[in-house]
């Protein structure tokens, strides 16, 4: 059964490993998969002209970020052989060392799997209309720029 | 003819707001030129727009009641 549902990527600050946790062990139901892969983007505290990264404010345009989200997820269905993906975005304050990406790709077998992660981080990352504001310990800030 | 603008990431910085409208433009390129007019720090930024979520490349007919969102570049992930 392939699971391809319209979904809600944004959640209210960080992704918690609890949360993660949970995700992986409600995938022990479905047998057939044989491989997950997963990527999560953490909160690095970079070092921008003497001040220290504490947090990263995430804002969207919501509803074409959900919209592109989907034709992501529709894009690499249609590419690689997978039994499940979900993907998950942090809005809001994220601090350094917590969670602001996770995705999560399961196939049959591994290499589908480790490809479509990748593929699908570097989508997100260039597609989505999602904005980072870089906050120092004093609460001034920069925008983020992604390499 | 009037369209909803959006502004997204610093180029709300320079608007100080993230929903302004503008009236009597019929394309994106008078568009830009008429927020350049009414904010020109924007002028100093590459941002993209999108038209009702879609973005666009090239200068584009606009409708009664469009959404053009003004995006600087992405920084998710």
């Amino acid at each position: 059964m392939i699971d391809k549902k319209k979904r809600t990527v944004f959640k209210e600050g960080a992704i918690t490993p609890s949360f993660i946790a949970d995700s992986i062990a409600a995938h022990s139901r479905k047998n057939n998969i044989g491989a997950h892969d997963i990527f999560l983007g953490q909160v690095r505290n970079d070092l921008i002209d003497n001040k220290t990264v504490v947090a990263i404010e995430y804002t969207a345009y919501q509803e074409m970020a959900e919209q592109k989200f989907y034709e992501i997820r529709e894009a690499v269905f249609a590419k690689y052989n997978l039994v499940c993906l979900h993907i998950y975005h942090s809005i809001g304050v994220v601090k350094t060392g917590e969670i602001c990406l996770f995705v999560f790709v399961s196939s049959v077998h591994r290499k589908e799997a480790f490809d479509a992660c990748r593929e699908i981080v570097e989508q997100v990352k260039l597609l989505v209309p999602i904005w980072g504001k870089e906050i120092f310990e004093d609460e001034s800030s920069v925008w983020k720029e992604n390499k | 003819m009037k369209i909803n603008i959006l502004v997204f990431g610093q180029l709300y910085d320079i608007t100080k707001v993230s929903q302004l409208t503008i009236y009597e433009v019929n394309n994106t390129e008078q568009l830009t030129r008429k927020l350049i007019e009414q904010f020109p720090e924007l002028s100093k930024f590459k941002f993209s727009i999108a038209v009702n979520k879609k973005i666009v490349q090239q200068n584009t007919i606009l409708n009664n009641e469009d959404t053009v969102a003004l995006l600087p570049a992405f920084s998710g992930g």
